[in-house]
């Protein structure tokens, strides 16, 4: 098992009983919005991930789910119980398919019919969607419902397929082989009439079937003349005779079990031509004929073996004779005869063998026998190369040799599922599986981050000593002792600098974690959209720490496909636009100072500002006013606003305009920041800078009318003081010129409705901090500046969580609370 | 090219893909006694096929390739 699919299979896991428990909740609470968007982000992630591999059972039936839930959260239609019912048996049916998976590594085909049936009944869920109005993938299944489900397996003959219709010859050929006791199957295969677009070649996705004797393409009734025709818009059918076994069938045609209808041929349906066509079936009523004292059937390797046996036997008894051993040896061949004929099932043999040994016995010489074995070998041989026995295939006296074909007669459409519902299987895995014990151990999120916290603490707490060491001095006047405390301080600072450090390098890891998944995914995708697309990957080797790493991999994955479906265009547009036919994705990874910086750059054909400006307006995002003021630049960057998507309709990969949104929210949890330039016709860059390690943040401490606040050294530029002269008033705000640059300045105590006035030192200087806020700078007067230190920040809670003005809270060596400022928000 | 355009004749060679569709189409369209060369093709996309069969077009030489022609005579040879 790849790395990859281990990790898939833990998520998907952790995704499943998310949405489980989001849907207990939602039954209690059906009006929840946040609880609703949190389990449709849930399904499209897991959806997301499960298009990585080649398991289309999953991502069907989570597609399916993931429309159902689209609509419920637009509004378009109201919870409900049955909903719930649906979609946990949807989400067991992922969690058995996981399960599966972990164990053999694949899904067996045999899982496509259970998958199309409840990707069925979720969407017989969605309003209005017995017509053909189901949105994206689900045209095709509810335009067919009565191919998927026809008539119920009981119905002794189901609308037989046109067999009469096929030619003689390759008739006679089916029916030859399904004496030999091949299965033999009739497909219908009707393409979606998108198709083309996914990049499908119906006809030769149909000359590849796998056992294929005989196919046809059906047109349908009418074309259209050849003015009005749509190309790509298929209208043809394909009709096949196969060979191969169902699995075979259901494998092959995995990934469009909604388009294809299988039925089990019998072979007495070959022989009898139904309808009025008067062709001659004499071949197979020879055949009929013929068989009345033949042997068995026998598969084509079982007939070799015992011709092997039969050849071997004939030796033994062509050898010299040696009369002291000649009845052991007569009674060790006939022994073997009798039982290949009982492997075979014939009696008859039996009998007459024994016969023969009798008669071989008392004549003491093989004779009788060998006259049995030729008989016997010209019936084997007529029986190999000749005509197949019709009796053996009809009736039902047939040893159980032929399994599957009896199955076929009494259930001619065995895959066709029963009516979604009650009857259908259950995969209710979670009552009643067995406890599997876990194959490695996994750590629970929370103990490595209370280790982390700890070690912060620690940190904290061994900067107390220092402290201690003055007051020692200071206020009890014992020098000696302070000395001790430092002494003993530094040893534990050092001791606890190195475990801190142990601690980051067990969690950090290399970015090439989240990047190896890319290659394969920028593959499929752009294959499934008919692009031509090279991913190249920068700076894997990049290290930050796990939770950065983890918290990074579903925000690249929405902008990597965001990249593929609507950045990059298809060739023949490259082409015409003087591109190169190969569309480019950079993953790009560097580390900076203390932050990792992700950047993605795909040479696609831009965001159109004014397309987002106008949704983002249509949507009510920003107002009239906004929408004129607004810069490029910016209005580019509201495609990480909620619910805003340009695409025009939804696809398989993204335009639900959860994609943006979900990585913006997703980043700045883990304080990083996300950035987009684009150029039409040129391309998009998604810039995105992270703190290497969540844990300690870097924060500038300084001073402002008494208090301490703590800068995140993220923003500081630089700091400097400014002779109070130097500032200059524009009309009610205060500037200064810096290095030729004009920048504006403002008060902290201001910004935080302190009514004390910046304090100047000696020189009647001002301290003035320059931070960037934004994408711009600006100074800010402070008081004074104190050192730089590393904290653990902790957000503010309670009541205090509603204060935008800090992002949160941390504690000093001396036990003092510092308050952290989120700059963005205060300037 | 996997499609050659003569005067009054249209020659497939090897795998012909969706993209010639759309102009095989505008070439019937102009020349509707056109008839066409299959010998040299190993496969055809469907969008072509359908093509061919609105078209009712002769099929002047049939593909060498028995399988593909098999296929293609149950669905181009009318009547």
């Amino acid at each position: 098992m790849t790395p990859l699919l281990e990790q898939f299979l833990s998520e998907a896991h952790e995704l499943l009983d998310g949405t489980d428990k989001k849907l207990m909740q939602l039954e209690k609470a059906p009006e929840d919005e946040t609880l609703i968007n949190e389990l449709f982000r849930l399904v499209h992630t897991l959806k997301g991930n499960s298009g990585l591999f080649t398991f289309p059972e999953m991502t069907r039936v989570l597609h399916a789910s993931e429309d159902l839930l689209g609509m419920v959260r637009g509004g378009q239609m109201a919870y409900s119980r049955k909903l719930t019912d649906q979609l946990l048996e949807a989400m067991d049916f992922v969690g058995l398919l996981c399960d599966e998976i972990e164990s053999t590594e694949h899904i067996d085909a045999s899982r496509a019919a259970d998958s199309a049936r409840l990707a069925e009944a979720l969407r017989m869920l969605l309003p209005g969607s017995k017509a053909a109005d189901a949105p994206g993938a689900g045209t095709a299944i509810s335009t067919d419902v009565n191919k998927v489900h026809p008539a119920p397996a009981a119905t002794p003959t189901p609308d037989l397929p046109p067999l009469f219709e096929i030619p003689e010859a390759a008739r006679a050929e089916a029916f030859r082989q399904c004496g030999n006791g091949e299965s033999l199957y009739w497909i219908d295969y009707t393409p979606t009439p998108q198709c083309f677009f996914q990049g499908d070649d119906p006809f030769y996705t149909a000359r590849r079937t796998p056992g294929l004797q005989w196919g046809r393409i059906v047109p349908p009734e009418a074309l259209p003349p050849l003015a009005e025709l749509d190309t790509y818009r298929c209208v043809l059918r394909f009709q096949l005779l196969s060979a191969a076994s169902r699995e075979e069938i259901a494998e092959y045609y995995r990934y469009l079990p909604d388009q294809v209808r299988t039925i089990a041929i019998q072979p007495q349906w070959l022989v009898t031509p139904q309808g009025g066509l008067n062709e001659d079936p004499t071949g197979a009523v020879k055949a009929s004929a013929r068989s009345a004292d033949a042997l068995p059937q026998l598969a084509e390797e079982d007939a070799a073996e015992l011709s092997a046996i039969v050849a071997a036997q004939r030796q033994i008894l062509m050898l010299d004779d040696h009369s002291a051993w000649r009845a052991g040896q007569l009674k060790s061949v006939a022994g073997v005869l009798i039982n290949a004929s009982k492997v075979v099932g014939d009696s008859t043999a039996q009998k007459q063998i024994e016969s023969a040994l009798a008669q071989a016995l008392t004549q003491s010489q093989g004779a009788p026998l060998l006259t049995w074995l030729d008989a016997y070998e010209k019936k084997l041989s007529s029986k190999t190369a000749g005509q197949p026995d019709v009796s053996s295939c009809c009736n039902e006296c047939e040893p159980e040799r032929k399994p599957d074909a009896r199955r076929s007669a009494s259930a001619p459409e065995e895959s066709s599922a029963k009516a979604a519902g009650d009857d259908g299987p259950k995969f209710g895995r979670r009552a009643e599986d067995a406890f599997n014990a876990p194959k490695s151990l996994k750590v629970d999120q929370a103990k490595i981050d209370r280790l982390m916290n700890l070690i912060g603490e620690m940190i904290v707490s061994k900067n107390a000593l220092p402290y201690l060491a003055q007051r020692a001095e200071v206020q009890f006047g014992v020098r000696e002792l302070s000395r001790e405390i430092k002494a003993q301080y530094a040893i534990i600072n050092r001791i606890t600098d190195e475990m801190q450090d142990a601690i980051m390098q067990v969690r950090m890891m290399s970015v090439s974690f989240v990047f190896q998944r890319f290659p394969r995914l920028v593959r499929d995708i752009s294959h499934k959209l008919g692009k031509e697309v090279q991913l190249v990957l920068e700076g894997e080797e990049t290290q930050a720490d796990k939770n950065i790493i983890e918290a990074l991999a579903d925000p690249l994955m929405h902008i990597v496909r965001n990249s593929l479906d609507h950045g990059l265009e298809i060739p023949e547009v490259r082409r015409a636009q003087g591109k190169s036919a190969t569309g480019v994705i950079t993953m790009r990874a560097a580390q900076e100072a203390d932050r990792v910086l992700i950047e993605i750059i795909d040479d696609g054909k831009g965001v159109d500002p004014a397309a987002v400006k106008r949704k983002a307006y249509e949507k009510g995002l920003i107002d009239e006013a906004k929408l004129e003021q607004i810069s490029d630049r910016e209005a580019v960057n509201l495609i990480f606003a909620a619910g805003l998507s340009t695409a025009e309709k939804v696809t398989d990969l993204s335009g639900r305009g959860v994609g943006m949104d979900v990585v913006r929210t997703a980043i700045e949890k883990i304080n990083g920041t996300v950035q987009v330039d684009s150029t039409v016709g040129k391309g998009t860059s998604i810039r995105i800078s992270l703190p290497l390690s969540m844990a300690v943040t870097q924060v500038m401490v300084i001073e402002s009318d008494g208090q301490q606040f703590g800068v995140p050294m993220d923003h500081v530029v630089e700091t400097v003081r400014i002779p109070r002269s130097a500032i200059h008033l524009i009309k009610q705000s205060q500037a200064t010129v810096l290095r030729g640059r004009i920048v504006p300045l403002k008060a902290l105590n201001t910004l935080l409705g302190l009514s004390a006035e910046p304090k100047a030192n000696a020189d009647d200087e001002l301290a003035v901090l320059l931070v960037q806020a934004n994408g711009e700078i600006l100074g800010l007067l402070v008081d004074g500046f104190r050192e730089t230190i590393g904290i653990i920040q902790k957000p503010l809670s309670g009541v205090l969580s509603g204060l935008s003005a800090y992002s949160g809270s941390a504690l000093m060596g001396d036990g003092s609370v510092l308050m952290v400022l989120n700059i963005k928000e205060v300037v | 090219m996997p499609i050659v355009f003569k005067k009054n004749q249209a020659m497939f060679r090897d795998v012909v893909g969706v993209e010639e569709a759309e102009e095989l189409l505008g070439w019937l369209q102009k020349k509707p006694t056109a008839t066409v060369d299959l010998s040299a093709c190993s496969h055809l996309h469907p969008a072509n096929l359908q093509v061919l069969m609105a078209a009712k077009v002769t099929v002047a030489d049939w593909p060498k390739d028995s399988d593909l022609r098999a296929w293609l005579e149950t669905a181009l040879k009318i009547g």
